[in-house]
């Protein structure tokens, strides 16, 4: 399929500039500054576009530090699709203008991600380290690691699970892996396994499904996302739904409708397991459970509340549970995570892991619920010891067990 | 040295900007004129500001200030190359009075912000434009602005107590205080509403104002503009004030209902969103003498907000109308102008026939309670002969609201785009006043020059005055 992913005329036409989105984007709010910003970001695309200066590296710069939160995209009355069009605009000027770094990103998030053995050999050495207690060592830009959770030393992966059907399935259920979530984060799909299994669905796990894509498309990477996507949409073929326990996945399986020729059906079928169990739980065929009402702050990933709009969904499952949820943020400002962001803009998402760490603070409850990865690596890296982070399924699928 | 050098000596090269991108991106506010930057800078202090205006003066740069760029006049877009003194970096809020409801704000506070900031204390900060959540309480300031709730609780200058600035030679200068009639002459109403061409607003002691215990929201539909208009007619004439009355046309409430998707009727020529506020029974009375008038003028029909998040997202419906447009066509032009209440009816049936007599899209928004209008030109300006043609409307507009009595902006200023329309309304020699007063507190001409006032304002630019087309003769 020939890829189209803007930013097309259109697109940058459907910008009026009224800076409503201002106030909603991250960088914005730390800088003040409009070349931080979504409108910024926008009215420096379409110069590029029009070919009144050159990409440059102040351009490049421009597009770079942002978060790809989608929060101005959420907050624009005119539609405009940010999202796609900052993942088209990197992805020119990655072929435009190929840097070093910029390859090396690519290369780890377009080829490397896909390499079972060296993400398993990775989480070994995370293991290990650990373990030995060495991880103040770690140089500042790997602060992330202080947020893993304790990982095996010898991984294991949701990857080729097939669970036994109940007697009458509700529907087959594909459960999208993912690449650092299954090897990190194998309690998150246990648990998800085990709570659509109770809701008589049958889960797979398909074999032949890779990464999603979401971070190669984020960096520019575009033939490598295109690749990984066409594999996903034969992978996940045939199941009624296809379900993501990290929200910026369901969100890229979303967007497949302009990755891949049959992507749109992957799009169509796709749900993020809070918003697939929060239904459940409405129409009955989960149940809700008696707890003792503890307050669980809520902490809202963007590629959940910005790309998909999935705001109460956690919520409700938080309530399920027998929890009390707290609010931390109204507008639902990005943690600084950001997929890889963390790593080479730390400076940044240092500033937001700590404004987020004292809205936590503030809030109150030790106890904070985040439906995406990286948000939950980069919460405990900030919040430290004495507080809890968690996926809204786990606690579900613990209230279920209680 | 060049003007970037001594900036970034004083403020580091990071909050100075001027890369060609980034000029571009600097050189347009919310409206649709561009113009030169030289070079943006981002002070945090009011020392700061200073030292960037005695910078320009060295360097003979004019200077404009700029809030968050929200502005959809062009005042903070340069009308000759200038300096752009970026403010919002000034966001602090200091010294919240809980008992005598004030608090100073640094000028880039972003206006809900600031109602946020004392929500727990329940008060808020009243003037309430629809950019809000964006735009700076400085910018706020320098246009006065208005907002649904300004209605009942009057504009921006009703709410400030005080501000300090910076003046053209860099001084700091504070006007007014917490007293509240402070002796002398009130220079501070003076500055409110001046578009940054007096001094640069660096902080702010505004007036909060306490949360109403009872609010009432109604959304009215109308099958036609004038039983929408007739009823905001008889709501005022009954003598309701209510906090806020809101009037939005179908292909505004169609443009919205993309965007916000709230089940809004999408079928009605009109609608109108009320609001009434007090003591629970007022509040409630109020509210069924609103509906019983609509229903004698016609109305189809009565929303009443059941909770506080149906009545957010009546607002966040009204509050994006203008940025929902771009759904409608590339480019919008936004009219601001005010009608007496009595003539809204027939201004808005010639403003309609203006629109399609030019044959172009026109959607409506307006403050219906203080007949401030909004008619919106929805276009696209790569569509050849397009701009001219909007532009034309857009003064035929103008001419025809002042003719009915009114004025030229309600509330988003004068700037660049009405510069030359001032001569509609003010007489030479308050033209010639205003410019002297200008004169006295910028004698040199530095602060956003170009704006507001044409070029020749001053009695002794007369006869260069009558030379041009649209002179203020
Ligand atoms: C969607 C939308 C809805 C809007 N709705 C309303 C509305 O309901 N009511 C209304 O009144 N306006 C409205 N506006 C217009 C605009 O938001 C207001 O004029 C607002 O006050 C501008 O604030 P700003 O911070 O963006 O200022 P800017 O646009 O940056 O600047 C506006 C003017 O103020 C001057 N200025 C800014 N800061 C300072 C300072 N610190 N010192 C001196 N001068 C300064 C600038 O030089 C310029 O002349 C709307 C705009 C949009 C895009
Ligand atoms: S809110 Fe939308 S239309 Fe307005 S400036 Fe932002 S991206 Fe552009
Ligand atoms: S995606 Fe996030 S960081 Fe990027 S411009 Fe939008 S709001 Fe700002």
């Amino acid at each position: 399929m020939q890829l189209s992913l803007g930013p097309t005329q259109a697109q940058l036409d459907s910008c009026v500039t009224c800076g409503l989105c201002l106030p909603h984007c991250p960088t914005f709010r730390l800088t003040g500054d409009e070349t931080a910003s979504p409108r910024g970001r926008l009215t420096a695309m379409g110069a590029i576009a029009e070919g009144a200066v050159a990409a440059d590296e102040v351009y490049a710069r421009m597009l770079s530090f942002c978060l790809q939160c989608r929060a101005c995209e959420a907050a624009c009355p005119s539609l405009v699709p940010f999202g796609q069009m900052m993942e088209g605009a990197r992805a020119r000027l990655a072929r435009e203008r190929p840097t070093t770094t910029g390859r090396i990103r690519r290369l780890l998030v377009g080829k490397l991600l896909n390499l079972k053995w060296l993400l398993a050999l990775v989480t070994s050495g995370v293991g290990l380290v650990q373990r030995l207690g060495i991880m103040r060592l770690l140089p500042r830009r790997m602060r992330l690691a202080r947020g893993l959770r304790r990982q095996r030393v010898f991984p294991h992966s949701a990857v080729g699970v097939h669970d036994v059907a109940p007697a009458v399935p509700a529907g087959s259920v594909a459960l999208l892996a993912g690449c650092v979530m299954d090897q990190w984060f194998p309690a998150v799909h246990d648990a998800t396994r085990g709570v659509l299994s109770m809701a008589g669905y049958k889960v797979d796990s398909p074999e032949t499904q890779r990464c999603c894509g979401a971070l190669a498309a984020h960096e520019g990477a575009e033939r490598d996302a295109a690749r990984m996507a066409e594999r996903n949409v034969t992978a996940l073929q045939g199941y009624d739904y296809i379900v993501s326990d990290a929200a910026g996945c369901s969100a890229h399986l979303k967007d497949y409708g302009h990755w891949a020729e049959g992507g749109g059906s992957v799009a169509a079928r796709t749900r993020d397991i809070t918003e697939f169990v929060a239904e459940l739980i409405d129409t009955g065929r989960l149940p809700e459970v008696d707890g003792d009402g503890g307050e669980v702050a809520i902490h809202d990933p963007c590629h959940l509340r910005h790309a998909q709009r999935i705001v109460d969904a956690p919520r409700k499952i938080v309530r399920a549970a027998g929890h009390t949820p707290v609010e931390i943020d109204p507008d639902g400002l990005c943690c600084g995570a950001a997929g890889l962001y963390m790593v080479y803009e730390p400076d940044t998402a240092e500033a937001l892991g700590e404004r987020k760490r004292e809205q936590v603070e503030m809030a109150g409850p030790t106890t904070v619920v985040s439906a995406n990865p990286g948000c939950e690596i980069q919460l405990r890296a900030h919040l430290g010891k004495g507080y809890r982070v968690l996926h809204p399924i786990e606690l579900y699928w613990e209230a279920l067990n209680r | 040295m060049a003007l970037v050098d001594d900036l970034r000596s004083t403020l580091g090269s990071d909050r100075v900007r001027s890369h060609p991108l980034e000029l571009i991106v600097y050189d347009k506010d919310a409206g649709v004129t561009r113009g030169e930057v030289l070079a943006a800078a981002l002070p945090e202090t009011t020392q700061e500001v200073a030292a960037c205006v005695r910078i320009a003066a060295a360097h003979g740069v004019p200077v404009v200030a700029r809030g968050a760029g929200t502005g959809l006049a062009g005042g903070s877009v340069p009308a000759e190359p200038a300096l752009l003194i970026v403010l919002t970096r000034l966001n602090q809020i200091w010294e919240v009075d809980e008992v005598a409801r004030t608090a100073w704000v640094g000028a880039g506070v972003l206006n809900l912000d600031l109602s946020r900031a004392t929500e727990h204390l329940g008060l808020h900060y009243a003037p309430d434009p629809s950019s809000q959540a964006a735009c700076t309480v400085g910018g706020n300031v320098a246009t006065n602005a208005g907002g649904p709730h300004c209605l009942a609780e009057g504009t921006t200058v009703a709410h400030i107590l005080g501000v300090e600035f910076v003046t053209s030679d860099g001084d700091v200068v504070l006007l007014g205080g917490k007293a509240p009639d402070p002796p002398g002459l009130d220079l501070r109403a003076v500055v409110v509403g001046s578009e940054g061409t007096l001094g640069v607003v660096t902080k702010v002691l505004v007036k909060l104002t306490e949360n109403p215990p009872a609010v009432r929201t109604l959304l009215l539909t109308f099958d036609s503009i004038q039983a929408a208009a007739a009823t905001v007619s008889g709501v005022i004439a009954a003598g309701i004030v209510p906090a806020a009355l809101e009037m939005m046309d179908q292909p505004m409430v169609v443009a919205v209902e993309g965007f916000i998707k709230a089940g809004l009727p999408v079928e009605a020529a009109a609608v109108l969103l009320a609001e009434l506020v007090g003591l629970e029974e007022g509040a409630a009375a109020e509210a069924a003498v609103v509906e019983r008038i609509a229903t004698a003028a016609g109305a189809t029909s009565v929303r009443v907000a059941a909770d506080e998040s149906e009545r957010a997202v009546l607002w966040k419906a009204r509050k994006n109308a203008f940025g929902a447009v771009a759904q409608a066509a590339p480019d919008y032009y936004l009219h601001d102008t005010v009608v007496p209440r009595t003539k809204l009816v027939e201004v808005m049936t010639q403003i309609y026939e203006i629109g399609e007599r030019n044959n172009i899209r026109m959607l409506n928004v307006f403050h219906a309670g203080d007949g401030n209008l909004h008619p919106l030109v929805a276009y696209d300006r790569r569509e050849p002969g397009m701009s001219e043609k909007v532009r034309a409307a857009a003064e035929e507009m103008v001419r025809i609201s002042v003719a009915a009595g009114g004025s030229l902006t309600g509330e988003h200023g004068v700037g660049l785009e009405k510069r030359d329309l001032m001569g509609l309304v003010f007489e030479d020699v308050d033209l010639d006043a205003q410019a002297r007063l200008r004169d006295a507190f910028d004698p040199n001409g530095r602060m956003n020059p170009g704006k507001v006032l044409p070029a020749g304002a001053r009695c002794f630019d007369f006869d260069l005055m009558a030379g041009q087309d649209g002179g203020s003769s």
